[in-house]
Order: structure tokens, then C-alpha cells, then sequence
């Protein structure tokens, strides 16, 4: 589909092409709206769990918040590498682990560290394009895995295999997948480590939604199985598992020497993450995991009224088995997605993402956020209808 | 991973020409804020660089960033051109030599040639005198200016003030001297503001909630 609407906006318009910038306009836009719903961003709206803020407040008090080493505080990776074990299976421990700032940095990292300029990295589209700048600046090159709505956003073995040339370096997995809530289910990743061996490539496996995997879906990580520690960089981060996006607070588990390694370009590009971060990330993977289940349940029960919205109007979507979206199609509008995004927002004060905010190749799309109130969310949905139902009508 | 030390990934070439990093120095809001920072903090960047230096600049040309070492990084990575050099005196250059270096970029402490230079970087510690005189060598050339206020005290003289390199004056500034476990800094001013902001927000979306709350009440006290 194409961008046809002649008012949609020139600012608009001027960085459609470009997924990273549009998602960020079209947020610039919704602040001149007090009364939109934001249905955009990836940030859960929870409160952060208590005991965590009590343990950032402790630590301020009792002046922890000196430079931390370049690879985190090493109380902090301790209880990193013990959770990677026991609930990832990674053999993992602590000298494998690096904290950074935020998962958004661990990628930056991984890919400065990874790749020379020239080497290729498969990556599952549609994809988050943030991947696509921390390859760019690392001077490789961004190899596009199809992956498609019958098959729930699962990644196809064969299609990854397709993709391999003599310059390929790595496989990107993101499962629970942004934009889509789908994973790539343990069959298939079994089958990918296999090629993974077979071809000697390293595989990145962003884990960040883990903890968000709805019945009857588990979560797996490929780095678990055999012979895939020495060749598995995990990523992964607090923010999403525990609602505290500002913090700041990711990780990486890799082979030492990779790790070691990045703490060098870490030394360099950003220095060591805030401390006071660390003992708040600390707090949290230590201290009792039931935020974690009553956030399931919460965002369980948004899934369910959000998909029975989109029933009702007639939109198809790709089965959310984790994560915090809606992969909804919207070709039955006849309009290509970022007119309707920006139609939404104007007519309807509604903020979602188009699909192109996640590749050139979704025009077709929305990405719906479920992290909003269910008050707010069938308020969302209020709104919504008409508007859809009119393009539909005209389509 | 655990154990056997033959376990390794390969590394890329860049990798190579890092020294290790430094040793531990020490025993030892929750959510997303604006990807530029918040305002009161980029207010006070502004006010502070008025009041120092004489600066009239906006809060929509400061970026909040992760200290000042992401702040020279950012800046070099996006404003040195192919083939373009980095000048910095001998004594300051320790503060731009590693981030250069990864980027493959050359350090240089003379101007021989000022069309070479994509980037002259100065400090509060280098002396009026020196500043100029680098300044009057390239004023007629392309290149940009970082000015690195976390290093040295501020001295009133500001490259900014040059007539001909005004829009080429990028402010860097921190408050790690005070919070240094805090990681905040800033990057202020010049026609390549937006860029650089751009480019933070790839490699870290945004600075840390809680620790710019604590810098605007440090700064504000």
C-alpha cells in the first residue's frame, strides 16, 4: 500500500521511511493531544514494585551510588548469572554477564563488538528498527527474514537457511517477538541452533518479553541447548519484567571473552550503567517474583479485551502468544497504515503504531500496545470503531 | 559458558585496539522520561552556560546524556566525516584518544592541514590562549568544536563566541564530579543538534530516570 492522503502532514510524511523517527513523531503529535490514549509505546504503565523502589531508596541513603565497574556492580551479576541459570538453563555465571543501559544499549554493544564492517545479520522482519541502526553503525548489514501472519509470526527454519550467505555472522531472534507477540517455539529453535552449527554462525537471542508468554506458549532459550553457549549471545533487561523502563537496566550473557570485550567498548561509548540503577535491578531479580505474575495476569486480561475489540471489528490480527501487542491487519481500511496511525490520532485520539514504524514492508499493519488501564483500553476501542468502520466502508 | 575457557565468540576487528577498562573505583522516576531528557535538567544546562560562559541557547538544543563519555562518543561518531581527523592538545586528548580509537578515527595535536580536521576538541583546562589560536586556525575550514566543560573549570572564554564557528560549537558538560556513579551529562548547542540527539537515542533511548531527577536537584540546590 501506498502513502496517498495528501494531509497527512509534511514532518509526517518527511520520515515515513524511516521506523525509528516515525515512532518518535508520531509521539511528538499525540503530546499536543492532553486527552489522546497512547497505545504506542512500549512502556508498561505499572507501578514499579515496591520493594524495588524501597531498595533504590536504601541504597541512596546509605550512599551506594559510586562509579560501578564498567561490566556492573558484581553483586548484581552474580544474581544475573544464577537467574540465567535457573530459570534459562544457560550455564552461565557471573563473568558472563555485563549490565548495561537498557536493552537498547546492550544491542548497540553486541553489535560494535560483533560485527566488522560487511558482516551480515539475519534478522526476522517485521523487527523493532532499532536493530537496524545498531548493525548500521556497527557497518554491517541488515539481512531481512520473511516471516508471515498464517504462520503466527514464527521464524521458519528453512527461510533462516535461505537467507545465509559467506558473509553472514549472526541470527537475531526476538521471542517473544516487538512488533508482532509472536515466538519462535522450541521446535523451530532447535532447528535454527542446528543450522546455527552447522554454518558456525553466532546467534543473538533478545529475550526482553520473556516473562510475558500466555498459555498454553512457553518461553525457551536457545542458548540453553547443547552446544549453543559457546555460540549464544542472550539479552535481555529489567524494564519490561518489572516496569521500571527508567531505570535503565539491561544485560548481556556471552562467552567471557565477548563480555570482556564489551566492557571495553561499554569503557568508552557510555562508561559503567548508573549504580543506583543496578542495586534497584538488583533488588528486583532477587527479591519475591510475585509483581511478576500479578503483571501476567493484568496484561492477560488486557489481551483478552483488546483482542475481542478487534473482533468486533471485523480486524484481523496474528495470535499475541507474548509480549504486549496487537499485530493487527488493517489493508480492510483500504488506507496504508501510517494515514490511518495519523488519522486515529487526529479524528480519534488514539495513538498506535503503524506497521512501517516496524519495516518498509508493513504498510498493512498496526502494532496496538496493551499498556494502557482496560478502562482506558475500551475507551481506545470506543474510539477506534467509527473510524475504522468508515474506511472500511469505503475501501 | 561456565567453565571452560575455550569458550569464545569472535570479536570484531575494532575490538582489538581497546585497552582494558579501568577497574572498579569504588568497593562497591521508573519509567521512560523524554528521549532529550527532562526539561527542568536541560533548563539548567542552559542557564549554566549562561551564566559561565554569556551563551544564549534553547532547552531544545541540549541532550541529556549517559555522562560525558557518551557525549564525546556520540559527537565524534556522527560529526568526523571519512577521512577526517580528531585534534585535541596532548593534555587533554586522554579524554577523546579511546572513543577516537574505537571509531578508527586519527588523533592528531597539530593542525598542519585545517581542511583534515573534522572535529577540534578543547577543554575548559586548555588556556584561553591555546583556544584561540586553534580557533583562529580552522575558523575558515568545516570542522566542529567540542568544548568540554567536565574537564577544567570554567574560564569565561567559550568558542562559541567565534564569530565564524557558531553553529560548529558543540557544549559537553557533566555532573559526574559531583554524582560520578550517576551518569549524566549533556551535550548542548550547534546546528547538529537534533542529529546527535538522534544518535543517543539509538544507542541508549534515554538517560537514567531517577539519576537526571537527582542531577536537576543537585543543580537546582
Amino acid at each position: 500500500m501506498s502513502l496517498t492522503n495528501p494531509n497527512i502532514p509534511e514532518d509526517v510524511r518527511a520520515v515515513a521511511a524511516n521506523g525509528t523517527q516515525l515512532r518518535y513523531k508520531l509521539m511528538e503529535l499525540t503530546a499536543q493531544y492532553p486527552d489522546a490514549i497512547a497505545l504506542g509505546r512500549g512502556d508498561p504503565d505499572l507501578a514499579t514494585p515496591a520493594h524495588i523502589i524501597q531498595a533504590t531508596e536504601t541504597a541512596i541513603r546509605q550512599q551506594r551510588t559510586g562509579l560501578s565497574p564498567v561490566a556492573g556492580l558484581p553483586e548484581l551479576r552474580q544474581a544475573v548469572a544464577q537467574k540465567l541459570r535457573s530459570d534459562n538453563g544457560l550455564p552461565a555465571d557471573a563473568e558472563n554477564v555485563i549490565i548495561t543501559t537498557g536493552g537498547q544499549e546492550a544491542l548497540f554493544l553486541i553489535m560494535q563488538v560483533l560485527l566488522d564492517p560487511g558482516d551480515e545479520v539475519l534478522v526476522p522482519d517485521p523487527r523493532y528498527t532499532s536493530y537496524d541502526e545498531a548493525i548500521d553503525s556497527a557497518g554491517g548489514k541488515i539481512v531481512l527474514v520473511p516471516t508471515d501472519h498464517a504462520d503466527a509470526f514464527n521464524l521458519r527454519p528453512e527461510a533462516v537457511e535461505a537467507a545465509i550467505t559467506p558473509r553472514t555472522k549472526a541470527i537475531l531472534l526476538i521471542t517473544p517477538s516487538n512488533p508482532t507477540s509472536g515466538i519462535v517455539t522450541e521446535e523451530r529453535l532447535r532447528e535454527i541452533a542446528a543450522i546455527a552449527v552447522r554454518h558456525n554462525l553466532v546467534v543473538i537471542s533478545d529475550e526482553i518479553y520473556e516473562k510475558f508468554v500466555y498459555s498454553p506458549w512457553k518461553h525457551f532459550s536457545i542458548g540453553s541447548l547443547p552446544d549453543m553457549a559457546e555460540r549464544t549471545i542472550t539479552l535481555n533487561g529489567f524494564s519490561k519484567s518489572y516496569a521500571m523502563t527508567g531505570f535503565r537496566g539491561g544485560y548481556v550473557s556471552a562467552p567471557r571473552n565477548f563480555i570482556e570485550a564489551m566492557a571495553k567498548v561499554k569503557a568508552v561509548t557510555t562508561g559503567p550503567a548508573a549504580t543506583i540503577s543496578q542495586w534497584a535491578a538488583h533488588a528486583a531479580v532477587t527479591g519475591p517474583q510475585d509483581a511478576i505474575a500479578d503483571f501476567h495476569r493484568i496484561y492477560s486480561e488486557r489481551r483478552q479485551l483488546m483482542m475481542d475489540g478487534l473482533h468486533k471489528m471485523h480486524l484481523d490480527f496474528s495470535e499475541p502468544r507474548g509480549a504486549f501487542f496487537l499485530w493487527t491487519n488493517s489493508t480492510p481500511t483500504g488506507i496504508h497504515a501510517t494515514e490511518l496511525s495519523y488519522l486515529l490520532l487526529k479524528e480519534g485520539r488514539v495513538l498506535i503504531f503503524p506497521g512501517t514504524g516496524f519495516g518498509e514492508n508493513w504498510g498493512g499493519y498496526l502494532r496496538i500496545s496493551i499498556l494502557q488501564s482496560t478502562d482506558l483500553l475500551q475507551e481506545a476501542l470506543t474510539r477506534m470503531e467509527p473510524i475504522i468502520a468508515r474506511y472500511r466502508a469505503t475501501a | 559458558m561456565n567453565g571452560p575457557q575455550q569458550l569464545a565468540l569472535p570479536l570484531a576487528s575494532r575490538v582489538a585496539l581497546l585497552a582494558d577498562p579501568p577497574a572498579s573505583t569504588t568497593e562497591s522516576q521508573a519509567h521512560y522520561t523524554d528521549r532529550p531528557g527532562i526539561l527542568p535538567l536541560r533548563k539548567q544546562a542552559v542557564d549554566w552556560l549562561g551564566k559561565h560562559y554569556g551563551l544564549e541557547l534553547s532547552a531544545d538544543e541540549v541532550t541529556i546524556t549517559c555522562g560525558a563519555t557518551e557525549a564525546r562518543f556520540v559527537s565524534l561518531k556522527q560529526l568526523v566525516g571519512p577521512g577526517k581527523r580528531v585534534f585535541a592538545f596532548s593534555g587533554s586528548s586522554e579524554h577523546i584518544q579511546p572513543a577516537a580509537t574505537l571509531l578508527g578515527q586519527t588523533l592528531t595535536h597539530e593542525i598542519d592541514d585545517p581542511s583534515t580536521i573534522g572535529v577540534v576538541y578543547l577543554t575548559s583546562a586548555d588556556t584561553p590562549e591555546q583556544v584561540q589560536q586553534v580557533l583562529n586556525q580552522v575558523e575558515s575550514s568545516d570542522c566542529w568544536v567540542l568544548w568540554d566543560t567536565s574537564v577544567g573549570e570554567p574560564t569565561g572564554t567559550h568558542p562559541a563566541h567565534h564569530p565564524s564557528l557558531n553553529n560548529r560549537v558543540i557544549s559537553i558538560g557533566s555532573f559526574s564530579n559531583v554524582l560520578p556513579g550517576w551518569r549524566v551529562g549533556w551535550i548542548a548547542g550547534s546546528k547538529a543538534a537534533n542529529k546527535l540527539r538522534a544518535y543517543k537515542q539509538s544507542m541508549t533511548i534515554c538517560s537514567t530516570s531517577i539519576s537526571q531527577w537527582a542531577a536537576l536537584g543537585l543543580a537546582e540546590s
